[in-house]
C-alpha cells in the first residue's frame, strides 16, 4: 500500500555549466524547453502523477525559479523552497528538504523531462516494505549515467559513469521513492572523491543494508546537456505534441504546425517559422525572416530578413535585418572537449546585439551582452561582453 | 551584516548558542564567538567559520553556565582576528557584548576612555568599556547599559552580559533585534532563523526600546518605563510559501516586473502598423474632441500620472496636468466636455481618488480608470476603464504596479496620439519599440542585484538621501525617495534636479547621498551641473546612465540598458532594490511599514 500523497522534492539548484552562456545568468532548469522552463515540464510530470505538494531544492540563481512559480497557485499545488546555498551534490540537495517532508516522499532532477508514468510508477513501488524505489530505464550507451545492477526483483548495486566492462546498459533514469530513513543514510555517507554528496553513494549503501525496487520505465527521458540538445529536445517534443500558433502573426507568414509561438510573441509579415522553432513571450520577428529549427527566448527581438537555421537567440537579444546563421554541421569546442559534427547554427547570448546583415558561422557561441557590427563574420565562442566589428 | 544572538534559560546555553551561529552564518562568517555567564564571564572566540570556533570551546561537562550571548562577525572596523572577534570584554572581564552595526563616534568616546587598555581595532569595544566605567561609578547594570546606549553615535543592537547578574540587557537602534519566547527560556538574535527550531512566539524591537531578559522572560523598556510585550505568533513556513520563497513580498514583486510588464503590453499594440489596440468604449470622436487631461491619484499612482503627463504632452500634444486627489477640484474654468479626467489607482478603492472621480463626474467631465482590480468601486463609478495587468501586489510599497502603470498609461499616449493624428505611424512604432524593450530592460536590472545590495549596504547609513532627475527623471525621483521613506524611515526627497539651487542644496552635507538619474529622457546634460554642486559639498553621487555614455563624474554608476525615453522608468527599479536593501540592513518590517496600510480608504 503506498501513501496516498507524497510530497515531491525537485532538485533544482544546479548551474549548468556546460550550457555557458544561457546558464550565466540563469539556472539550468529554467532553460526553455517549447517556451516553458524544462523545470514545468517535471512539474508537471509529477502533477499529472496526482502530487500536490512539491519542494523545489534551489539555489544557484534561485530568483528566478522563485519568481517564476511562486507558492505553485498558477498550478493548483503547494510549492515550498528549500535553499542550498552550496552545490554540495545531490545527497546534501535532498538533505535540505528533510524538514520540508513528512512521511515517503519522491525525489526528481528538476532539468530532466520524464513522462508522469515514471513519477506515478515510483510512487505505487513505495509498497511500505521497501527503503526506496528507483526508476531504471535502458539505453544503448550507458557510460555517462549510473549504471544499475539488477538482481531479481532487487537493485542490488549502482556505480557513477563506471569505466570498465559494463555488465548492463540499465541505468538510473533520476526518479526516487524514499522513507525518511533516507536522511539519516544521507548523514552517514561521507562526500565522493570529488567532495560531492551524492546521492547515488547513498543509494549504494542503501542497496547494500536494505531494498531498492526497480521500476522499469520506456516512456520520454530528456536530458539537455550542451547548448544544442535544447534544439533536438524541443524538436522532439514539438514533433510528439504539436506546436502552437497563438502569437500575433502577421499577413503571410507561415508558421509550421510542429513550431511554437507564445501567445505574447509577435511574427511579421510574410517571416516563416518553421518546423522545430519556438518564439517565446514579448519576443518579435519582424517581416520576411526565415526562422528554422530555432528557439528564441523572451523578449528578444528579430529584425526583417533575418535567416536563423538551427540557432539560440537569448533573451532579449537583437539580431539586425538580414543577419545570416545558416546551420548545419559544426564542430564546436566548449571547456576544451570537442563535439564533431554536431547541428548547431549557433548562440546568441543574453542582451547581444547583431548588427544588419551580419553572418554567424556554424557553431559560433556568442556570449552575454556580445556587440557584433554590423556585415561582421562571428564564429567560434566568444565571452560575454566582447564587441566584433568588420575587419 | 552580522549576527548575534543570547540566550537565558534552564538548559546549558552553548549549544543552543552553536546552533544558532551555525543558523546565522550566511550573514557574516570571517569570525565567531560566545560568552558565557555565571559570576564570571567566559569568552571563547576565533576567526574563521563557525567550525573553527568549535574547536576552541569547552567540552559540554565544563560548560553549564545557562546565560550566554553569540556573535558571527563580518568584517567592517580591524580586520578578521581572533582579537577583533566578538564578544568584546571590559579590561577587567566582567561585561561582554556583541554588536552588529557601525559606532560612528566610536574614536572619541575612545579618546575619552583614554586610561582604558584595549585589545582590539574595533568600534566595539568602547561600548564594554563604556558600560564598566558606569558601573565602576555605581550604577545598577540596566542603567549602565542604557547610559552607554545613549552616548553611542550610529546603527547597532547590542546584547551584553554582566558577570554575576542573571539577566542580559538588548537594545537596538536601525539594526535589527528580535526577541523569542521560549517555555521557561528567552532568546535573542539579529534574525529569527536563529531559533526558529525552537520557538515562533516573537516580539520586534523598537529603535531604542531597552530588552532586559531574566529568569521569568523578558521586560521591554521604552523611554525608560516598561511597556507590554505584544508578541507574534510567526507562521513561517505558510508565510514564506505565499512569498515564493522570498524574504519579502516587496522583494518578490520587485523581481515579477518582467513577467508583470509582459502581461501589461500582451496583446496591445502592432508595433509594424505602429497601432494600439486598448479595448476602449470611448469614442474616437470623443478622443478627438478632448482639449485637456486631467490626472487624478494619490502617492505612487501619482508618480506614474506625472511620468504619463510628460509622455502625453510630447507625444500627443494635448495639454495635461496632474493633480494629488485629495486636492482635486474641478475648477480653473475647464470645459467639462472637453476635460477626459483619469484616474490611477492601484486597488481601485482610494478613497481620495473615489471623491476626486465623483467631483469630476458631477461637473459633467468623462472619466477614465487606470487600475489593477477588476470589479474594484473605480471600475463602477468611471465611463470607462484601462487595467494594468500587474497581477496582485501585496507589499504596501507599490513597486510592480508603478512599471505596470506607467506602461499602460505610455500605450495610451501613443493610442490618444494615433487617434488624434498628432503622431505618425513611425513615431508610434519608434515609442512602442521602446515600450516593448521594457521587460528585457528590467531583466538586466534585477540582474545586477548583487552589486545593487552592495551599494545600498555601503552608503545606507547616509543622514539625507536626495533623488534628483528631469524630465522623466523628476517622477522616477519622486517615487524613488518615496519608496525610501516608505520602507527605511530615511529621511529622503525627490526633487527636479533644477530645484536644487532654488533651496534643497542648503541641506547637502558630506553625509548626503544623491542619487540621479542621467539616462535618455532625463535631460542628462543639463543634471550634470547640478551632481557637480552637490559634490562640490562633499556629497556622495550615484548616478544611473545609460548604457555606454561616459559617466567618470559618478561616484558610483548604475547603468541603464539603452531603451529611449522609457529608460528613466528601468532606473526605477534600481531605486526601488536600493530602498529594499537599506531598509533589509536596517531590520525595517518592509512589507508592513509602520503608520502605512496598502490600500487608504478614509479620506
Amino acid at each position: 500500500m503506498s501513501q496516498s500523497t507524497p510530497t515531491a522534492v525537485i532538485l533544482a539548484a544546479g548551474e549548468g555549466q556546460r550550457l555557458s552562456p544561457l546558464t550565466n545568468r540563469r539556472p539550468k532548469p529554467m532553460l526553455p524547453v517549447v517556451n516553458k522552463p524544462l523545470l514545468e515540464h517535471v512539474l508537471e510530470a509529477v502533477i499529472d502523477a496526482g502530487i500536490e505538494e512539491i519542494v523545489f531544492v534551489v539555489g544557484y540563481e534561485r530568483d528566478r525559479i522563485q519568481t517564476y512559480f511562486g507558492n505553485g497557485d498558477d498550478w493548483d499545488v503547494s510549492i515550498e523552497y528549500a535553499v542550498q546555498e552550496n552545490q554540495l551534490g545531490t545527497a546534501h540537495a535532498v538533505q535540505q528538504a528533510e524538514s520540508h517532508v513528512d512521511g515517503d516522499f519522491l525525489v526528481l532532477n528538476g532539468d530532466r523531462i520524464i513522462g508522469s508514468d515514471a513519477v506515478a510508477d515510483v510512487h505505487a513501488a513505495m509498497d511500505g516494505e521497501t527503503d526506496a524505489a528507483m526508476a531504471v530505464t535502458r539505453v544503448p550507451e550507458s557510460e555517462a549515467y549510473g549504471v544499475v545492477t539488477l538482481s531479481g526483483d532487487e537493485i542490488v548495486d549502482i556505480i557513477e559513469k563506471p569505466r570498465d566492462e559494463l555488465a548492463s546498459n540499465i541505468i538510473n533514469a533520476g526518479v526516487y521513492g524514499f522513507t525518511p530513513a533516507v536522511f539519516d543514510v544521507i548523514d552517514a555517507t561521507p562526500a565522493g572523491p570529488d567532495g560531492e554528496y551524492r546521492l547515488t553513494d547513498v543509494l549504494a549503501r542503501v542497496a547494500e543494508n536494505g531494498t531498492i525496487r526497480p521500476v522499469r520505465y520506456n516512456g520520454r527521458w530528456l536530458d539537455v546537456s550542451y547548448p544544442w540538445d535544447l534544439l533536438s529536445v524541443t524538436g522532439q517534443l514539438l514533433d510528439q505534441d504539436g506546436g502552437d500558433t497563438a502569437g500575433s502573426v502577421g499577413a503571410g507568414a507561415q508558421i509550421d504546425t510542429a513550431a511554437h509561438l507564445a501567445s505574447t510573441a509577435a511574427v511579421g509579415a510574410n517571416t516563416v517559422v518553421g518546423r522545430g522553432s519556438t518564439v517565446a513571450a514579448n519576443a518579435r520577428i519582424g517581416p520576411n525572416a526565415t526562422i528554422t529549427r530555432s528557439v528564441i527566448f523572451p523578449d528578444a527581438t528579430v529584425e526583417a530578413g533575418a535567416v536563423l537555421s538551427d540557432c539560440i537567440v537569448g533573451a532579449n537579444a537583437t539580431v539586425g535585418a538580414n543577419v545570416t546563421a545558416a546551420g548545419g554541421e559544426a564542430t564546436v569546442v566548449t571547456d576544451g572537449e570537442i563535439h564533431s559534427d554536431v547541428i548547431f547554427g549557433g548562440l546568441i547570448g543574453d542582451n547581444a546585439a547583431v548588427g544588419g546583415a551580419a553572418t554567424i558561422a556554424p557553431g559560433g557561441i556568442l556570449g552575454n551582452d556580445v556587440v557584433v557590427g554590423e556585415g561582421a563574420v562571428a564564429s567560434g565562442t566568444i565571452p560575454d561582453g566582447v564587441e566584433i566589428r568588420r575587419g | 551584516m552580522c549576527g548575534i544572538v543570547g540566550y537565558v534559560g534552564e538548559d546549558a546555553a552553548l549549544p543552543v548558542l552553536m546552533d544558532g551561529l551555525s543558523n546565522l552564518e550566511y550573514r557574516g562568517y570571517d569570525s565567531a564567538g560566545v560568552a558565557l555567564v555565571d559570576d564570571d564571564v567566559s569568552v571563547y572566540k576565533r576567526s574563521g567559520e563557525v567550525d573553527a570556533l568549535r574547536s576552541a570551546l569547552p567540552a559540554a561537562e565544563n560548560a553549564p553556565q545557562t546565560i550566554g550571548i553569540g556573535h558571527t562577525r563580518w568584517s567592517t572596523h580591524g580586520p578578521p582576528t581572533d582579537a577583533n572577534a566578538h564578544p568584546h570584554t571590559d579590561e577587567s572581564g566582567r561585561v561582554a557584548v556583541v554588536h552588529n552595526g557601525i559606532i560612528e563616534n566610536f574614536e572619541t568616546l575612545r579618546e575619552e576612555l583614554g586610561d582604558r587598555t584595549f585589545t582590539s581595532d574595533t568600534d566595539t569595544e568602547v561600548i564594554p568599556h563604556l558600560i564598566a566605567a558606569e558601573l565602576d561609578g555605581g550604577a545598577t547594570p540596566q542603567a549602565a547599559v542604557q547610559t552607554a546606549a545613549d552616548r553611542l553615535a550610529g546603527s547597532f543592537a547590542i546584547v551584553v552580559a554582566i558577570a554575576g547578574v542573571d539577566e542580559l540587557f538588548a537594545i537596538r537602534r536601525d539594526s535589527p533585534l528580535v526577541v523569542g519566547h521560549g517555555d521557561g527560556e528567552t532568546y535573542l538574535a539579529s534574525d529569527v532563523t536563529a531559533f526558529l527550531e525552537e520557538t515562533r512566539e516573537v516580539t520586534y524591537l523598537e529603535d531604542d526600546d531597552m530588552a532586559v531578559v531574566g529568569d521569568d522572560g523578558v521586560t521591554i523598556y521604552r523611554d525608560g518605563e516598561p511597556i507590554i510585550v505584544e508578541t507574534e505568533q510567526l507562521e513561517w513556513e505558510a508565510d514564506a510559501a505565499e512569498k515564493g520563497g522570498f524574504d519579502h513580498y516587496m522583494l518578490k514583486e520587485i523581481h515579477e516586473q518582467p513577467r508583470a510588464l509582459r502581461q501589461t503590453l500582451s496583446g496591445r499594440f502592432d508595433i509594424d502598423a505602429g497601432t494600439v489596440d486598448l479595448d476602449l468604449d470611448l469614442e474616437e470622436a470623443y478622443l478627438n474632441s478632448v482639449e485637456e487631461i486631467q490626472i487624478i491619484a494619490c502617492g505612487t499612482s501619482n508618480y506614474a500620472g506625472r511620468y504619463a503627463a510628460e509622455l502625453l504632452e510630447s507625444v500627443t500634444e494635448v495639454r495635461t496636468s496632474v493633480e494629488v486627489a485629495s486636492e482635486y477640484e474641478f475648477d480653473g474654468g475647464r470645459d467639462p466636455w472637453r476635460t477626459l479626467v483619469v484616474a490611477v489607482t492601484q486597488s481601485g478603492e482610494t478613497a481620495d481618488t473615489l471623491s476626486a472621480v465623483r467631483k469630476a463626474k458631477q461637473a459633467g467631465a468623462r472619466t477614465l480608470a487606470v487600475t489593477n482590480t477588476l470589479g474594484s468601486t473605480v471600475t463602477r463609478e468611471v465611463d470607462d476603464s484601462l487595467f494594468i495587468r500587474a497581477g496582485p501586489e501585496i507589499g504596501v510599497a507599490a513597486t510592480k504596479t508603478f512599471a505596470s502603470q506607467v506602461a499602460t498609461l505610455s500605450l495610451f499616449a501613443v493610442y490618444l496620439g494615433r487617434v488624434r493624428g498628432s503622431v505618425s505611424s513611425a513615431e508610434a512604432t519608434t515609442v512602442l519599440e521602446s515600450i516593448r524593450a521594457l521587460p528585457g530592460a528590467v531583466q538586466q536590472i534585477l540582474d545586477d542585484e548583487d552589486y545593487i545590495r552592495e551599494v545600498a549596504e555601503e552608503h545606507g547609513d547616509s543622514n539625507a538621501f536626495f533623488f534628483i532627475g528631469r524630465r522623466f527623471g523628476h517622477p522616477v525621483s519622486l517615487e524613488g525617495a518615496l519608496k525610501l521613506k516608505e520602507i527605511s524611515y530615511d529621511h529622503a526627497e525627490g526633487f527636479p534636479a533644477g530645484e536644487l539651487k532654488h533651496g534643497p542644496l542648503a541641506l547637502v552635507t558630506p553625509e548626503t547621498t544623491v542619487l540621479a538619474v542621467v539616462t535618455e529622457g532625463s535631460n542628462a546634460d543639463e543634471t550634470l551641473n547640478n551632481i557637480k554642486e552637490v559634490q562640490a559639498r562633499g556629497a556622495t553621487v550615484i548616478g544611473a546612465a545609460s548604457a555606454g555614455d561616459s559617466t567618470e563624474y559618478l561616484d558610483v554608476q548604475f547603468s541603464v540598458p539603452d531603451i529611449g525615453l522609457l529608460e528613466p522608468l528601468v532606473t526605477n527599479v534600481y531605486w526601488q532594490l536600493f530602498a529594499y536593501y537599506v531598509a533589509k540592513s536596517k531590520g525595517r518590517n518592509i512589507d508592513k511599514p509602520r503608520n502605512l496600510a496598502k490600500s487608504v480608504t478614509v479620506e
